[in-house]
């Protein structure tokens, strides 16, 4: 009896000690073979690797069917889009990123900052992504748009009282406005593009007179907020569309209740337009499969993964070829910044800086 | 002579005066000596010191010719072939009677073993008791066992440390009694430490009296 | 002969050293190597301590540290103060008294371990906010419109309740480790001296399992202090907001890096604090006649009141939130479950087992060289033993990428040998790395665990095995290792379900197209889908309870 169970722990104990030593060498030899059987090491074999930071289903249907398309086998690590920059950067030029995918043009712009980016020169891409939804140095290409718009209880809410951003600040929102934290990545671009548009002092003014006429500390998901409107805490709430479509289209019936009360509004129409942000990717500057890369960058800005994206993700696509989904027409259409995208990068640091002094938390 | 140990002092690591000074002792095989004393007088250290468990300041010891520390030898305490009986026993609790006094028997076959262990357990007479586990025996029992472990290597010297602390009063006289018996069956070489001058008289051939560490009295038993 | 004999040069050793512990080299070289190997990933980020400030890190000092530290020390000590409570309450409860369900709640009080604390706060949310089941309840049967303020649980006091009852566990399980085969003697006395149960309780149990205690306890303070996820979706700020504030909004990973060494540097300090202060007290036996605790029955209305406390806190750790995890997957089951599902599963099992051993075997040496060696050594590899766990699990994936990138460059030429069109990053893009992130980061999970079994132990036993003719290593695999057993299994325990549930290592030192359950649930519950995190998140919690319950039977099989 004592003798087996001294064996059990000998057992357990020698694993440990064999896995300890002996794990690198077997790893390390396995994924050797992986890599002389799988075509992730070799130029001249078809493969793609992302880095990417959107987790959708959408992006992994269209993803599988490149591949099927192409043979080209694509890798991928999903993650958080600062911690794959900071990952790319710190592999260098080893690294066997080729491609890196996130929500945020702003991320793009940092990296592309960093030197982690490289120009990818293509003719179908100037075709499908218009001007200023991509890189001045074609280091990026935006795929997807989302728009930050307002939404308001159309029970208590006229819409013809709302008109702008900037009318939110009005003493009338007073404890009436609900948005998410300044942690939010869609928050801080919304802020970069009213400091490229109305200058860093008029930014500034907005972001005090929001947290103002805030009904609760920001807190929860883009969800939350609109839930929050429905529930009477606050009027009007700031969010994203995709989101919106999200909760209407909820696999819980109480939340497309919910969506149902709420009426969607593009603010900004006769000014300066509504804000927008975008997905995009960019080639890295260590790629060891460029062409490849851009074979997909291609692909995903084609007008059959436009219109998929459109479809199932509730994203607006970016090819000016491709009609957004009917959902997405049924909020209406709508005039967008024209700013240039890379602006939001650009202010994204001072955004940041102007919500923690007006304390907007 | 069988046994001898030369100017052995020790310090504890927090402590600013030796624990044990200039210690020494002769033995004859067979003997049994005593070392009595107050508590931290230094008596147990002196024993932890000969098990190799503490380490030495200075000093020497030696059985039968072989060395076990002096000015650049240590023997660590599992090389030693010295046995030791804990104040509380320190019996393994997840290991039955038998099974701990197994538990120091080593390059016998297994025949051997069972043998030796048999023997043991007449000796302390604990013969019923073997697959027991050592919460179920009391004080009495516990310490037969542990003595039947430290004998059962056949160590060159016993060590004992307060062994009757631990147990009544009226139990004393028979407990005394028989680890004498036990100790004269085997013709061990033994050393055992007391505060009781009584324990000292009724078993000890010699007794040595420390006092903070100091030897203050050494001698055969019936002068004191 | 030569072998067993230690030479000593002269006078100078002897008089430094004190008894047995020079024979233990091969101990002491592998604490050694692994007290490396822990240190060098984090070198880098130590180095960055002492770089000169930049203009972001004073942007979060004047506008944001204030703030931040109020806030963290209030719910540091908050949830602290509850889950000592409860944890060691608990411990008490189960080890000292038999009561109907008692042997069921024994084990399941581990299980809101297995829920990640942001999907816990996710569920509650869900199940308190405006769609949720009470206002719905309220709303829709009831007709009652209530203030949905009331019933608001994203701020301070709803991140303390969700940290207090997912994270109890720690410390319950650590001191219920200790407390299992407690040297009855000392209970019964003070039972004998007339002390009722709270007086036990307070005058004895807390003060004998303090080092365990401290120990669960350590473990929720990091884990509160590192956690991101639950403060910044409730929108309450912490120190962990102002770490990644420097490194996501302001694109500046040294100032990052900077506050995790602060932080760091306060927490290890109090440790240490708390260390001296304790003394050179020690908890273990000062007998080494141990027996099993007999528990005490306790039937009707005690009884019964014992099942309700100690399921109260079960349920709101576990059975409500898995419960609502659970309707939600109804909702979607149709849409995410498949087939793929069992890879995520066998990728989560299996790098978290091989994980939870590594981390076991590295434990125990350490733990029994540093008891043994009783000098700053030892402790300086216990105190290494926190390093990973008390930094940001996303700040030390960095440190973890540079050192793995280094050692790929600089084994380039062996791979390259092996196979001229071997790519350099061999193990950074391996699961291996992966591996050597998670026992880093959790060392300190498992060694809490083995160390309060050794303090339990003592040295007694050990001792008399020397003197029985066994050396070290015998000894330790003879008498040592069957003795800590329990804290072994709880350990393994503890740290494979830490594992699963871990979140930013494997999200961001995955191999590519690696997956596991964990980062299948963040994918959704990023994109504010909950309903389809459910799912994966069920599956979490279905492995640890496996994994829990199959310990469990272990346990008592060996009759521990």
């Amino acid at each position: 009896m004592k003798k087996r169970r001294f064996a059990g722990m000998l057992a357990v104990l020698t694993l440990a000690g064999a896995v300890l030593t002996g794990c690198s060498a077997t790893s390390s030899t396995t994924s050797v073979q992986t890599k002389s059987s799988s075509p992730q090491g070799e130029k001249t074999s078809q493969v793609v690797n992302i880095y990417s930071d959107r987790h959708y289903e959408t992006d992994k249907l269209l993803l599988e069917e490149f591949s099927k398309e192409t043979g080209v086998k694509v890798n991928v690590i999903e993650g958080k889009s600062d911690e794959l920059i900071e990952r790319l950067a710190r592999e260098g030029k080893d690294s066997q990123a080729d491609l890196l995918v996130t929500a945020d043009v702003g991320r793009l712009h940092r990296a592309k900052e960093q030197g982690l980016l490289q120009s990818a020169e293509s003719d179908t891409l100037s075709k499908n992504v218009p001007e200023n939804l991509k890189d001045k140095d074609n280091q990026w290409y935006g795929l997807t748009v989302r728009a930050r718009v307002l939404v308001y209880a159309k029970d208590r809410v006229d819409p013809s009282q709302l008109s702008t951003y900037e009318d939110l600040t009005d003493p009338k929102w007073n404890k009436k406005i609900l948005v998410r934290g300044s942690d939010s990545i869609y928050n801080q671009s919304l802020l970069a593009s009213f400091i490229a548009v109305n200058g860093e002092e008029k930014a500034k003014a907005w972001a005090k007179g929001i947290v103002d006429n805030m009904a609760r500390t920001p807190k929860g998901s883009d969800r939350d907020q609109a839930k929050a409107v429905v529930a009477g805490e606050g009027d009007v709430a700031i969010m994203n569309t995709y989101y919106y479509g999200l909760l209407l289209n909820s696999s819980d019936s109480e939340e497309v209740k919910v969506a149902k009360q709420l009426g969607v509004f593009f603010p900004n129409q006769t000014t300066t337009g509504t804000h927008i942000n975008v997905s995009g990717a960019g080639v890295t500057a260590s790629a060891k499969n460029k062409e490849n890369a851009i074979k997909l960058v291609e692909f995903l800005s084609s007008e059959k993964a436009q219109k998929q994206f459109s479809e199932a993700n509730f994203e607006y696509p970016a090819n000016p070829a491709v009609e957004p989904s009917d959902l997405l027409k049924s909020w209406g259409t709508f005039k967008p910044q024209t700013i240039n995208l890379t602006k939001l990068g650009e202010n994204n640091k001072n955004a940041v800086q102007i919500f923690s002094q007006v304390g907007w938390k | 002579m069988f046994a001898e140990i030369r100017g052995l002092s020790f310090r504890y690591k927090n402590s600013s005066v030796d624990n044990v000074k200039d210690f020494n002792l002769e033995m004859n095989q067979g003997e049994v000596t005593c070392i009595l004393g107050e508590s931290g007088s230094g008596k147990s250290t002196v024993l932890r010191l000969l098990a190799g468990l503490e380490f030495p300041l200075n000093g020497q010891m030696q059985i039968n010719g072989k060395i076990l520390f002096n000015e650049d030898k240590f023997v660590l305490p599992e090389k030693r072939g010295i046995g030791m009986v804990f104040q509380d026993y320190a019996l393994f609790p997840h290991m039955t009677v038998e099974e701990n006094i197994r538990f120091g028997l080593t390059n016998l076959s297994k025949q051997e073993k069972t043998e030796r262990i048999r023997e043991m357990l007449e000796l302390v007479h604990l013969e019923d008791y073997a697959k027991r586990y050592p919460y179920e025996l009391s004080g009495g029992q516990q310490q037969r066992v542990a003595i039947a472990r430290a004998v059962a290597p056949k160590p060159s010297i016993l060590l004992l440390d307060e062994p009757f602390s631990n147990l009544d009063a009226h139990l004393r006289q028979s407990i005394r009694e028989e680890l004498n018996g036990i100790l004269k069956d085997t013709g061990m070489t033994s050393i055992f430490v007391t505060h009781d001058r009584e324990d000292a008289k009724s078993i000890a051939d010699q007794v040595v009296i420390l006092d903070k560490g100091e030897t203050i009295g050494k001698g055969k038993a019936i002068i004191i | 002969m030569v072998s067993y004999i230690v030479k000593i040069k002269g006078g100078v050793n002897l008089r430094s050293g004190s008894s047995i512990k020079r024979s233990f080299n091969l101990w002491g070289m592998l604490s050694a190597f692994f007290a490396a190997l822990i240190i060098l990933p984090n070198v880098d980020l130590f180095g960055n301590l002492f770089v000169q400030p930049n203009e972001n890190w004073y942007h979060i000092k004047t506008y944001l540290l204030k703030d931040y530290i109020t806030n963290t020390l209030v719910i540091i000590g908050f949830t602290g103060v509850f889950t000592v409570l409860v944890g060691s309450g608990l411990a008490w409860l189960i080890s000292a008294y038999d009561f109907p369900g008692r042997k069921i709640i024994n084990w399941a009080l581990i299980l809101p371990l297995t829920i990640p604390t942001y999907i816990g706060a996710y569920t509650y949310n869900g199940i308190l906010n405006y769609t949720g089941v009470v206002q719905r309840l309220l709303r829709n049967v009831l007709e009652v419109q209530v203030s949905p303020k009331w019933l608001d649980i994203m701020n301070i006091q709803g991140a303390i309740f969700i940290f207090a009852v997912f994270l109890f566990p720690y410390v319950y399980t650590v001191t219920r480790a200790f407390l299992s085969n407690q040297s009855a003697s000392l209970i019964e006395n003070a039972r004998l001296l007339g002390k009722n149960s709270l007086e036990i309780f307070c005058q004895v149990v807390l003060p004998i399992s303090r080092g365990a205690i401290l120990g669960g306890m350590t473990l929720v303070i990091f884990e509160v202090l590192n956690d991101y996820g639950v403060v910044s979706y409730f929108g309450v700020q912490t120190f962990s907001t102002a770490i990644f504030k420097a490194w996501f909004s302001m694109g500046d990973i040294d100032t990052a890096v900077k506050l995790s060494g602060v932080l760091m540097t306060i927490v290890i300090s109090v440790l240490l604090l708390e260390r001296g202060l304790r003394g050179r007290k020690k908890y273990s036996y000062t007998t080494s006649k141990v027996r099993p605790i007999v528990r005490t029955r306790l039937r009707g209305l005690k009884g019964f009141w014992a099942f309700f406390v100690s399921f109260m806190f079960l349920s709101l750790g576990f059975i409500i939130p898995v419960l609502q995890l659970l309707v939600w997957s109804t909702l979607t089951y149709k849409k995410v479950l498949n087939i793929a599902f069992l890879k995520l599963l066998g990728n989560s099992v299996v790098v978290a087992l091989v994980a939870a051993l590594i981390i076991l075997g590295v434990a125990v040496i350490i733990a029994n060289f540093s008891r043994l060696q009783e000098n700053w050594v030892g402790k300086l590899f216990s105190k290494v033993t926190l390093l990973g766990y008390s930094i940001p699990g996303a700040v030390i994936s960095m440190g973890v990428i540079l050192f793995f990138v280094d050692f790929d460059r600089k084994l380039e030429w062996f791979y390259k040998a092996l196979n001229p069109n071997s790519i350099t990053l061999v193990l950074s893009s391996s699961v291996v790395m992966l591996i050597f992130a998670y026992s880093v980061r959790f060392l300190a999970v498992g060694y809490q665990s083995i160390e309060a079994g050794f303090e339990k132990v003592g040295k007694k036993f050990f001792e008399a095995s020397r003197i029985l003719g066994n050396g070290v290593t015998k000894t330790f695999f003879r008498v040592d290792l069957p003795m800590i057993k329990p804290a072994v299994i709880s350990a393994f325990a503890l740290t494979f379900v830490d594992i699963v549930k871990e979140l930013p290592l494997t999200l961001i030192l995955r191999p590519y197209n690696f997956n596991t359950l964990a980062t299948k649930t963040y994918e959704y519950a990023t994109d504010e889908m909950i309903h389809e995190a459910a799912i994966p998140a069920l599956l979490i919690i279905l492995v640890s309870i496996a994994s829990v319950y199959l310990l469990n039977k272990l346990g008592e099989k060996e009759g521990i």
